[in-house]
């Protein structure tokens, strides 16, 4: 890989310049800080800096529940990628089948579950479907339709990959004298699958959002747990603070991993 | 289907209205969205490590966060800090915050399919950094992120239904969904005829785009 660009761009700059940029730089510095302050004397004046709004980050038992919620999201997302993957899969043959009968309504369900908000999905298991006399637990009303909605766009993931395995492996394999199942499960799929794991992995992050939802279902995730400690506490602000850095801890972790295993495959 | 007509017999305007509003908080988040997502862009180019490091987390922290969070956060836990917003502009900033991180996004992996020998000549040729950056990079760039810009404007109109999750005075289609439900024992047909207003609509989105990306794409 050449240099980045914005090197290139400003790779050699004359002497007047660098005094341009670096008189820029301390002025860009001094600006962002002041803005920091400013959002820093902002939290003081409001009250928000009070030891009672902080206090109980100190106690192992708010790190415990909070990681209890974690664990919810974790369950409800775990459950939702292995639904995506497996029915994903089940989506994407009904798809590629030469079949119309089977391969237009693949097409219409993967259209519809991408095209439908997950959040409108968790409405219909949260209050439709009670009423038609289907109960769920809140853990499948809420990971139910993210798994649902998830295994569309992972079909459309899987497709992808497929039809980036060059047409001579299929060829080949089939010339070997493989049955049609034995060159798509043996030979392409598996191709495919190397192709699309940065994509698969990214999708991930998507479903760990989705589950945010689960306070709508009261499911025990995280977002409902802060909800909880809110309640107990009053500390709005300081408990949403946490919550949101952690869903950005883990989501930005599972970014840099799909970011990294998209890197030289051969 | 007779559950269907009756409840378009009912609800017919109001799934218009909820339809309408659904477009119309896509389009005012997309809009400002994309604009600041390109400032964000340029901004990051320059050599300005301050202006790069703090740019660089707002990337990261929006592309990120769960848009429900940041909405919660939004309308709960800023009042707190005595900033109110109200709830429509709320559910605006939300989407285009969040917008404007994948737009950066995509559109820094737009400018890393142009060589850079085209900046090298550019240079030779004697254009100024930023001049480069307006006639060279960015046209570039956004003709090679039309199919992402695609998908996150589908994705965007997608996420105008946690709008549901504030109380809003008007209602689009999922708010109106869960009503509904509440309401009446409708619920499945509304979700039906709901469903289809944002499939096609997402189809729309996909087609209009496809055609966009066939007349700007750049073949290399």
């Amino acid at each position: 890989m050449s240099r980045p660009l914005e090197d290139i761009l400003f790779g050699a700059p004359s002497p007047q310049a660098q005094t341009v940029t670096r008189v820029v730089s301390v002025i860009a510095a001094a600006v962002l800080l002041l803005l920091a302050a400013g959002i820093a004397l902002r939290f003081h004046s409001a009250g928000q800096l009070d030891a009672r709004f902080w206090e109980f980050f100190a106690w192992p038992t708010t790190w415990a529940f909070l990681a209890r919620g974690l664990l919810g999201t974790l369950a409800s997302s775990a459950m939702a990628a292995a639904i995506a993957l497996v029915l994903g899969l089940v989506l994407l043959v009904g798809r590629l089948a030469r079949l119309r009968l089977v391969r237009w309504p693949s097409i219409a369900v993967i259209e519809f579950l991408r095209g439908t908000p997950t959040l409108l999905l968790i409405y219909v298991c949260f209050l439709v479907l009670p009423s038609a006399g289907i109960k769920l637990s809140t853990y499948w009303m809420l990971t139910l339709p993210i798994g649902l909605s998830t295994a569309a766009v992972v079909a459309e993931v899987y497709r992808a990959g497929v039809l980036a395995v060059p047409r001579g492996q299929t060829d080949a394999a089939r010339s070997l004298g493989l049955t049609e199942a034995q060159v798509f499960f043996l030979v392409v799929f598996p191709q495919a699958l190397r192709y699309i794991v940065p994509a698969l992995v990214a999708q991930l992050v998507i479903v760990v959002k989705d589950t945010t939802f689960g306070y709508v279902v009261t499911y025990g995730e995280l977002m409902q747990n802060a909800k909880v400690l809110i309640a107990n506490y009053h500390a709005l602000v300081p408990v949403y603070l946490v919550v949101a850095a952690l869903y950005c801890l883990v989501n930005y972790a599972i970014s840099r991993a799909s970011k990294r295993l998209g890197g030289p495959m051969h | 289907m007779g559950d269907v007509s009756r409840l378009l017999a009912d609800y017919g305007p109001a799934f218009g209205q909820a339809l309408f509003l659904t477009w119309k908080l896509t389009v005012v988040s997309f809009v400002p969205g994309f604009l600041l997502g390109v400032v964000v862009t340029v901004l990051r180019l320059l050599p300005l490590p301050p202006l790069r490091f703090v740019l660089t987390g707002y990337v990261e922290i929006f592309r990120n966060i769960p848009s429900v969070a940041l909405l919660i956060f939004i309308v709960f836990a800023l009042p707190d800090l005595n900033v109110v917003i109200d709830y429509e502009p709320s559910v605006v900033l939300t989407l285009t915050l969040v917008c404007s991180a994948f737009t950066a996004d995509y559109l820094r992996s737009g400018i890393n399919t142009i060589p850079g020998g085209q900046i090298e000549a550019a240079l030779s040729l004697g254009l100024r950094p930023t001049r480069i950056i307006s006639a060279v990079v960015l046209p570039q760039a956004l003709r090679a992120v039309v199919q992402p810009m695609t998908s996150l404007l589908i994705a965007l109109m997608l996420s105008t239904s946690l709008a549901s999750q504030v109380p809003f005075p008007g209602r689009e289609l999922t708010a109106l969904v869960s009503k509904i439900a509440n309401d009446s024992a409708a619920g499945m047909a509304a979700f039906a005829v709901a469903a289809a207003m944002y499939v096609a609509t997402g189809l729309l989105i996909a087609w209009a785009g496809a055609a966009l990306e066939k007349k700007v794409r750049i073949l290399r």
